[in-house]
């Protein structure tokens, strides 16, 4: 019994230590961060002449120059930050002209210095300001950093860091290669992050789209998403008859540069497993005024996937008389999930066009309201009520 | 003792933790992710019950994100007061004819949706009295986007809030089914235009309890046990889920408050029965304001409640409690909530009976008493201090000395009462549980504006 009730007693001992250096600790963390804090509104406030100075003169033949007179240590951080801020604000000249003041001020000098220091987290948060300060000088030593990391959150500070430096495409493709060489699917932030390039983005993503690595070719895929330029057709075709990996996006991107398609291509990925890739097409259809694909959106109507649905839909109301003549029908005669969708964009198409103002649209809103009408009668604004049964759709 | 040895080792993993989520949160700049047509598209789901007084401060709230693509889905579970009506008048809503719900999960057949294409991101459910759960899951029907939100009425995200837990998700998108944000109390902070503008520690003395509980726990506590995989419930306050594996488990288990632990049990359940690499994140830097109890008596209700949704979960999984197939959740989560949570009350009331049995019937000395109650209270007060330490490391969301001091004194206060009380409420909750009272308990609610005056007047 002693003997456990010494050990207790040296466990309160333990913890009564422990507390004392926690409290000590929290204390000098608060007193530090408050004095940070005030000595950098003070140093803010010092050189708010300099900083207008240096806005000004942005545009002026003139060397910019760090303020006369000796800076402290957290002073020279102080005005190192705001002119990352700015760099990340301005483009062009101006942002070159920041970025050779970063240089001439030791700014980089000094991170790169630090990019070997022992302890990681300064390692980091250099690799951070480096990138904020384009150092294009500091990429080879970030790339080897990335090569040594595991995959963290971290991986993507440096990787932002290295897109926003690089002057080279090699180097961004080798820093894609470090950032997806763990396997993780993350070609959106892989692509989000080349976006920070300075460089030619269009180029580079052409590049990618034609490398070998899978990877590669869907970050560029995402990277391009919406935004498909001519060139990139030819390698979109090859794309669409890939692999399965990347053939979603790439039917995605190659719809969305509004290409001429061919009843039997049409009629192929709509038969495509692929619920995304369904989705989309059935969404381009629509917008190309494709009048001879109704039937096959009428079909799609019945889709197990709600987008594919839900677009089909919509795209047949685009599709003039015809098309909302179809949704009238199915929404009249039709049964289960395919009326339902019918019937909400029925709705929806009758709501959005009542407030058309120009002569044309009110023609053809006329029309789909006479087709309306001539299913479902003219007595009420909003006539075909339902409101859905709980049942088992389990599309997502 | 064994209670301890996790209790530091969960802490022990935070601070592990702790300062690659500094630096994730102090390098990661959101400028570029939240214009961007990269991120995923959202669903935020409001569920509210009687929630007029502040509905509409958060819906305003929730519009004014700084997030590329997301809906805003408000659920009125049939109020008895005026929150559809303050709805439709701010928004000018009008019942859509043919709403399009998905059914993916089943739910009370609801009322109307109401919707005004002047706001088209924003979504009115009507519907009868269900309970959260079931509110929850009308919204998921109704929802557009792959991931959802669960966000409380009551609760204030902060801007940033969803596009950092969205780098999170992007970060490993595959294996991410949940993540969790961190809530904070609102009393005592000043709110202007839906935001929170002035950070403050509450004046009163149980929300300032809570403001130091909240803390412990989710520093403390979740930042380790998600670091594990072990994270048992992700708070109904502000959670992130990806649709598709909401839809497999079958959505929120209705009937029963506790749907926020149950949902996360039930995800994990089904990745590692069907053998699914996945993780249940924590996101502290995503941060959800929330107005807290400020009485005793909505006070205990709430923990009340927890206490009968805690039980309640842990009977329904009791068959995941050590046994290997759940890896972590089921050697380690599972075992120590059932009991160091569940049942921590009674081992603490029994354990202090036998030892005041002892010491009167003289078996033993009072300095026993003593050592057992300053063991207690100073390892208590040692994670509370590991939280506070956490929180400055980190976040530095107090800067006054002021605001410490008083964290400080409130941890230690706690035990005084506080903790005695919170293992009375679980206790009542649990007897709850077997008599089948299954009501919400009442909540009330204050306006925001009306809280934030109060904060700028003292």
């Amino acid at each position: 019994m002693d003997s456990h009730l010494t050990v207790a007693i040296y466990f309160i001992y333990i913890c009564l230590g422990l507390i004392g250096a926690g409290m000590l600790l929290l204390f000098w963390f608060r007193i530090r961060a408050l004095g940070i804090a005030k000595k950098t509104q003070m140093y803010l406030q010092k050189h708010q002449n300099y900083f207008i100075f240096v806005q000004t003169h942005l545009n002026g033949a003139a060397e910019l120059q760090l303020p006369p007179g000796k800076l402290t240590k957290l002073e020279r951080r102080v005005i190192q930050q705001k002119l990352i801020e700015w760099i990340e604000q301005f483009k062009g000249d101006l942002r070159d002209k920041l970025v050779k003041l970063c240089h001439d001020a030791g700014f980089v000098r000094d991170d790169i210095k630090l990019l070997d220091s022992l302890f990681y987290g300064r390692r980091i948060s250099a690799a951070y300001r480096l990138g904020g300060m384009r150092a294009a000088e500091a990429v080879p030593r970030m790339l080897l950093m990335m090569e040594k990391q595991k995959y963290s959150p971290l991986t993507i500070v440096i990787a932002r860091a290295i897109a926003k430096s690089a002057e080279r495409g090699d180097q961004l493709k080798e820093m894609l290669h470090h950032l997806l060489r763990h396997g993780k699917p993350i070609h959106n932030m892989a692509a989000d992050i080349v976006m920070e390039t300075g460089l030619d983005a269009s180029r580079l993503l052409l590049k990618l789209l034609e490398d070998e690595n899978p990877d590669f070719v869907k970050v560029a895929l995402v990277a391009m998403w919406g935004q498909a330029v001519p060139e990139v057709v030819p390698a979109l075709d090859r794309l669409v008859g890939a692999e399965e990996d990347v053939r979603a996006e790439a039917v995605k991107l190659y719809l969305s540069s509004n290409p001429v398609l061919k009843d039997e291509t049409i009629a192929e990925l709509m038969a495509n497993p692929d619920s995304e890739i369904r989705a989309e097409v059935a969404k381009t259809l629509g917008n190309m005024h494709a009048a001879g694909s109704i039937p096959l959106l009428r079909t799609a109507l019945k889709d197990q996937n709600w987008r594919v649905r839900n677009n089909s839909a919509e795209s047949l109301a685009k599709l003039g008389d015809t098309g909302f003549e179809v949704l009238c029908q199915v929404a009249k005669h039709g049964s289960g999930i395919e009326r339902e969708t019918a019937l909400h964009h029925i709705e929806k198409t009758m709501l959005e066009e009542s407030e058309h103002q120009k002569l044309d649209q009110m023609v053809a809103y006329n029309k789909k309201k006479l087709l309306y009408e001539r299913y479902f009668g003219v007595s009420e604004s909003k006539p075909v009520r339902q409101v859905a049964a709980v049942g088992g759709d389990y599309t997502a | 003792m064994s209670v301890n040895v996790i209790y530091f080792s969960i802490m022990t993993f935070s601070f592990r933790n702790i300062l690659t989520i500094f630096r994730r949160a102090a390098y990661s700049k959101f400028n570029t992710l939240s214009g961007s047509e990269l991120v995923p598209s959202i669903s935020l789901l409001v569920p509210a019950y009687n929630e007029e007084v502040t509905v509409i401060e958060n819906v305003k709230c929730l519009l004014t994100l700084n997030y590329p693509t997301y809906e805003v889905i408000v659920i009125n579970d049939g109020s008895s007061d005026d929150t559809l009506g303050v709805l439709r008048r701010e928004f000018g809503l009008e019942p859509l004819p043919n709403p399009e719900m998905r059914n993916s999960i089943d739910c009370q057949p609801i009322n109307s949706v109401y919707y005004n294409p002047q706001y088209p991101h924003l979504y009115v459910i009507d519907k009868p009295n269900g309970g959260k759960a079931d509110s929850l899951n009308a919204g998921i029907n109704l929802s557009h986007y792959p991931l959802i939100s669960s966000i409380d009425a009551d609760s204030l995200l902060e801007k940033d809030a969803l596009i950092r837990m969205a780098r999170m998700y992007m970060e490993n998108p595959e294996e991410t089914v949940a993540i969790g944000g961190d809530v904070r109390i609102a009393n005592g902070c000043v709110i202007e235009n839906g935001a929170v503008k002035e950070i403050s520690l509450p004046r009163k003395m149980w929300p300032m309890f809570q403001a130091v509980e909240y803390l412990k726990a989710f520093l403390g506590g979740r930042i380790g046990w998600s670091s594990i995989n072990g994270l048992i419930i992700v708070s109904g306050a502000f959670g992130l889920f990806r649709k598709d594996y909401v839809i497999a488990v079958g959505g929120y288990r209705g009937g029963y408050p506790g749907e926020d632990m149950n949902i996360i049990i039930k995800l994990h359940r089904y990745m590692l029965e069907n053998k699914l690499k996945y993780r249940i994140a924590f996101c502290p830097e995503a941060v959800c304001w929330t107005q807290a109890p400020d009485s005793y008596r909505i006070l205990s209700n709430q923990r009340k409640r927890w206490g009968r949704g805690n039980l309640k979960n842990m009977i329904e999984n009791y068959d995941m409690a050590f046994n290997p197939k759940y890896k972590v959740m089921g050697m380690l989560t599972m075992p120590y909530n059932i009991i160091f949570e569940a049942l921590n009350p009674y081992f603490k009331i029994t354990g202090l009976l036998a030892l005041i049995g002892y010491t009167m019937l003289d078996m033993t000395h009072w300095q026993v008493l003593v050592v057992f109650w300053l063991i207690n209270f100073l390892s208590g007060y040692l994670l509370s201090i590991g939280a506070l330490l956490l929180e400055e490391i980190a976040f530095k969301r107090f800067s006054k000395i002021s605001d410490l001091t008083r964290m400080m004194f409130y941890s230690a206060f706690k035990f005084f009462g506080y903790a005695q009380l919170g293992g009375l409420w679980r206790i009542q909750g649990h007897i709850q549980y077997l008599r089948n009272n299954n009501s919400w308990g009442t909540m009330t609610r204050q306006s925001w504006q009306e809280k934030s005056g109060n904060a700028k007047s003292a």
